[in-house]
């Protein structure tokens, strides 16, 4: 049996995205643990954790983002493939090889079969580089990685009464990450697969920056000389902090620079739009929308009343 | 007299800035030196310093960036109104108190008379914090900071006399802060003042992160432990790495944020502008907009 499992923060947001994600690829034996979440991420997924260690049928768990939809049709199915693999210990549609700490992002993301999709300004879509299958780059494949990212984890059955995620590293940040860096420190595999699905986000990366930098501190020590790659880079302390002081406050300043190039690209189109909407002609045919708009208001609403 | 001195790598906006700006401020009796670039920024402004330094009636050196344009009339007399205390260095019109490392604007800005004008997406200015006299905010004033920014650079003719850009720390980034550093090391001040400064400069900060990188570093390096606060930070080596290594994948992701949001933005306004554009009566009025576009360019003949 394949269980699933959310904690939930914003029933609202289960209920749009994850949980018709989850109808739709749950078999008719499937067990849904939807809880509402407790005081951290790492509490509430090890709640399900519990739960789902005690089916004696578990095939694998999939823990799922409340604002994940997973649009997959054949997930199970996929799932189940992959787990053919004993070694396997979690699966995701994202991740990433030559991580270093909880940004995983910087390492070299080798699978990303999942959409952004946001709301903010009107909303849209962001599709990884591995969602359309004809478009993919070289340099996308499945299989083996570092780390998954943690909005669609599918565990393995060992890894559900083996492992828990770490409580004392926090309340959001980074729990993906360390979990499978215990799941590779526990000999097992982290992979990717071709699971599709959408993340419904905004498009604030880090909403909680000094949480997200108290994490990134916390994991560095906790997996310093304990897993190859983590928390490494050249030259002694000193150097490493002059060098990252360094990168930070030129990261700032670029990204400074980039804000002012956004808003001078935004004060340019808006001046085209106010050109535009200023000129003679849109003005005086503003009668003919108005009028466009309401006859368009009637029909719908005809065609309302059948 | 006050010299007025810049080092040139692009003729074309020396001749459409620093020089209508130094023609604005000048004297009658004050010496233009326009040079050609030597090598690093460093170097090219010792060159400067090291030709004037012999001057006796020389009351001021003022190195200007190429693209920056001084637009007070009364430069000169506000220049002379600060180095009237015999114990400042060097004027700007920018600085920050709390500086730690190149990164000047980390510190606590306190005065910034100057607006920055870029001709990209066609154009635009961006005045900083003092820029509008009447719209002062309640930490904004002129005087003594730790560090100004280097594109208007007044120099007293003592540290024309006895300081010298490092031209060990590299080719351009940091000269100013060092330079700073070592004024304050000699005993002397350094101050803003309220002269005003259109800089015009592209909206790309940081043009090269890698060589920035290292002049931090070097610079770093040089003032450890010689000047109080800069290179400061809580805990032993250790700890600010690994703090710092967070906040720099923190500071690239929230700039890879801003991109995700500055580009949903683009496409909402592309979808407005196209909504507007592809309308029947944008569409039916297309003739009226031909005549209109064709008279305005008769006109303009």
């Amino acid at each position: 049996m394949i269980a699933f499992g959310s904690p939930i923060t914003a029933p609202e947001v289960y209920e749009r995205f994850a949980q018709p994600g989850i109808e739709a690829v749950a078999e008719p034996g499937s067990a849904v643990f939807a809880y509402r979440a407790t005081s951290s991420i790492f509490r509430s997924y090890n709640l399900i954790l519990d739960r789902a260690a005690s089916c004696d049928d578990l095939e694998a768990l999939a823990l799922v983002h409340q604002d994940t939809e997973i649009v997959d049709p054949d997930f199970c199915a996929k799932v189940r493939r992959v787990l053919r693999d004993p070694d396997v210990g979690v699966i995701g549609c994202i991740g990433a090889i030559g991580v270093r700490s909880i940004a995983w992002w910087e390492g070299s993301v080798t699978w990303a079969s999942f959409i952004h999709r946001y709301g903010e300004l009107g909303g849209g879509d962001l599709p990884g580089f591995a969602w359309k299958r004809d478009e993919a780059p070289p340099f996308a494949r499945t299989g083996e990685v570092d780390v998954v990212d943690g909005f669609l984890l599918v565990l393995s059955p060992w890894v559900v009464r083996n492992l828990r995620f770490d409580e004392s590293l926090g309340r959001l940040h980074g729990y993906d990450v360390d979990f499978c860096l215990q799941v590779r420190a526990a000999g097992r595999k982290v992979v990717t697969a071709d699971l599709r699905a959408i993340h419904n986000h905004s498009l604030e990366l880090v909403g909680d920056p000094e949480g997200w930098t108290e994490a990134h501190i916390r994991l560095a020590r906790k997996w310093d000389g304990r897993m190859p790659r983590v928390g490494v880079a050249g030259g002694d302390w000193e150097e490493r902090a002059r060098r990252a002081e360094a990168e930070a406050e030129a990261a700032r300043a670029a990204a400074v620079s980039k804000q002012l190039q956004y808003d001078a690209r935004e004060r340019e189109f808006r001046r085209i739009l106010d050109e535009t909407t200023g000129s003679v002609g849109w003005r005086i045919t503003e009668p003919l929308r108005r009028a466009n708009h309401w006859r368009r208001r009637a029909r719908a609403a005809l065609r309302r009343r059948g | 007299m006050i010299v007025f001195a810049s080092s040139i790598t692009d003729a074309d906006a020396y001749s459409r800035f620093a020089e209508p700006g130094i023609r604005r401020a000048a004297e009658p009796d004050s010496e233009v030196l326009a040079n050609a670039a030597a090598g690093s920024i460093f170097r090219s402004y010792n060159l400067i310093m090291d030709s004037v330094a012999e001057r006796d009636d020389l009351e001021a050196l003022v190195l200007l960036h190429q693209d920056a344009e001084l637009a007070s009339p009364d430069f000169c007399s506000t220049v002379r109104a600060a180095l009237r205390d015999p114990e400042v260095g060097v004027v700007g019109c920018v600085g920050a108190v709390g500086v730690r490392s190149i990164a000047w604007w980390e510190g606590s800005v306190t005065w910034a008379s100057f607006t920055h004008r870029y001709t990209e997406l066609g154009g635009g200015e961006l005045p900083a914090l003092s820029w509008k006299t009447d719209e002062l905010p309640a930490f904004a004033h002129t005087g003594e900071v730790d560090a100004v920014d280097g594109f208007v650079l007044a120099l007293s003719p003592w540290t024309v006399r006895n300081v010298r850009f490092d031209e060990s720390l590299g080719q351009l980034h940091g000269y100013d802060f060092d330079f700073c550093l070592q004024v304050r090391a000699a005993g002397r001040k350094v101050v803003t003042a309220d002269f005003r400064v259109v800089h015009h400069h592209s909206l790309e900060l940081v043009s090269n992160p890698e060589t920035w990188i290292a002049a931090h570093m070097r610079v770093a390096d040089k003032w450890d432990g010689r000047m109080p606060g800069v290179n400061a930070a809580g805990g032993e080596w250790r700890q600010r790495a690994r703090r710092a290594e967070a906040e720099a994948a923190l500071a690239r992701t929230q700039a890879v944020a801003a991109m995700l949001q500055a580009d949903a933005r683009t496409v909402q306004l592309e979808r407005q502008l196209a909504e507007v554009t592809g309308s029947t009566s944008w569409r039916a009025t297309a003739p009226l907009r031909k005549i209109g576009a064709l008279r305005k360019a008769r006109r303009a003949r």
